[in-house]
């Protein structure tokens, strides 16, 4: 072997080894944490519900049953008329979910009525802004302007999203555009509550599996299909069968 | 001079006396720059379709979306895979063809001019530069990691390297500015290579160590 090689090879193998050596601690470090019982969850996704779609209580408590249809939904619109709800677990940062977005409102006015669609919150970790705008999103909707904030997050993406700094002004501006009362907003977005009201949907989506976004769910049931026609297929389906 | 096949081709010929340097004779570098070209080809190929089912079905998933960390689909999403107007892919579909028909004419014996080797080094150059400008675009700014294009990084860097390295012989050889530093350069060629390739890789497990952890757990 020449020189060359030799080096390039012993390098290669410290590196190996230094990534191994890292995998390992992280890997030990994050059994000794605390997780949640995957087991008692997968438990209760399987369980049947018998509370119906807007049960009052306990619908995401840790210890009940998970459903994908929350207690307290966030409704784009109204409520459909055939009690199917058509669920999407999304990120408001992420591009893929940015680009179903006109798609998933031509299913809105497709199915206005006769379908109720839900919007979850699933803020992904790897992204800088998801989390503040889930916040302004879920502010927005205490004030009964979820769609409109909604509507502005997806309409806006490119230029607020994949940044490396705050966008909570961006937000605010959006706030502002809608017509929202700010000094509400400005309590509401910082508010614990409006945390803890978000941190749920993303408790309640690891509890029913979801791991990216959007996932979408036609009542309690995931959507496996590939494409909108399947979707719309699936919803006809769901409707027919109510 | 001990390295007698090469010595008839003009440009890289017999300056490599180390058996070490071997890589350097026109039939080895043609077939690294032909793989090198083959590959990059099928990724930037590969890029292309999926671009092209992306836009078709905004619900479509690729196959290369495993996870948050490995996403081509938001890669493939951003602006900046579109850079100047157009999918980056078809510039590596028509570069890399390119490459690898350079390298199939080293590699059967062609000779290549002196214009021919400074427009390759042009297009190279234009090339690392502007997979460096999509790694740090795809590792601080989109977060998030695609197989075919890391296929694209990984052939482009050695490309580069090897024909830069051709380029600085007669450099290394003369006894002028330059030569002591051309001479290093091409003495470690290896090391140096994989040193860049292993950067790369740390920047990569450094920037996604948080989010390959809570896949792991």
């Amino acid at each position: 072997m020449s020189r060359n090689t030799k080096i390039s090879v012993a390098l290669v193998s410290a590196f190996a080894a230094v990534i191994a050596v890292i995998a390992i601690v992280s890997t030990v470090n994050n059994n000794e944490e605390p997780k949640p019982s995957a087991t008692a969850a997968t438990a209760a996704t399987g369980a049947t519900a018998d509370e119906g779609p807007d049960g009052t209580e306990g619908a995401d408590a840790p210890e009940g049953v998970t459903r994908v249809v929350a207690s307290d939904p966030r409704r784009l619109g109204t409520r459909g008329s055939t009690g199917v709800t058509f669920t999407e677990f999304l990120d408001f940062e992420c591009e893929a979910c940015g680009a179903a977005y006109p798609a998933i409102e031509e299913l809105r006015k497709e199915f206005a009525g006769k379908v109720t669609f839900q919007i979850r919150y699933f803020p992904l970790p790897g992204h800088g802004n998801s989390r503040p705008a889930a916040h302004a999103v879920e502010a927005a909707a205490q004030q009964g302007k979820l769609v409109a904030m909604y509507q502005m997050m997806y309409e806006n993406q490119e230029s607020w999203g994949e940044q490396q700094t705050s966008q909570a002004e961006v937000f605010r501006g959006f706030a502002k555009e809608i017509g929202l009362n700010m000094k509400e907003y400005d309590s509401d977005v910082d508010d614990p509550k409006t945390a803890a009201r978000v941190e749920r949907d993303v408790q309640a989506g690891t509890a029913l599996g979801v791991a990216s976004t959007p996932s979408f769910f036609i009542n309690e049931e995931p959507f496996q299909g590939q494409s909108i026609d399947d979707l719309k297929q699936q919803l006809k389906d769901a409707i027919a069968a109510s | 001079m001990t390295d007698h096949a090469e010595s008839e081709s003009g440009q890289l010929d017999d300056s490599f006396d180390k058996p070490a340097n071997a890589f350097a004779s026109p039939r080895r570098l043609g077939m690294l720059l032909l793989v090198a070209g083959l590959i990059g080809l099928a990724a930037a190929f590969e890029l292309a379709i999926e671009k092209f089912r992306i836009l078709e079905n905004p619900l479509y998933v690729p196959p290369c979306t495993v996870n948050e960390v490995l996403d081509c689909g938001s890669v493939m999403r951003s602006s900046q895979s579109q850079v100047f107007g157009f999918p980056n892919p078809f510039l590596g579909i028509a570069g890399f063809a390119a490459l690898a028909a350079t390298g199939l004419i080293m590699f059967t014996g062609g000779r290549l001019s002196r214009p021919y080797w400074i427009t390759l080094q042009a297009g190279l150059t234009f090339a690392v530069v502007f997979v460096h400008w999509l790694m740090f675009q795809t590792l601080y700014r989109i977060g998030a990691l695609c197989p075919y294009c890391m296929a694209v990084w990984a052939v482009t860097i050695p490309a580069f390297w090897y024909v830069t390295l051709c380029n600085l012989q007669p450099i290394a050889q003369r006894r002028g500015r330059g030569s002591k530093f051309a001479a290093t350069l091409i003495r470690n060629h290896g090391i140096i290579l994989t040193v860049w390739l292993l950067l790369v890789a740390a920047l990569a497990a450094e920037r996604f160590w948080s989010p390959w952890n809570s896949i792991f757990a």
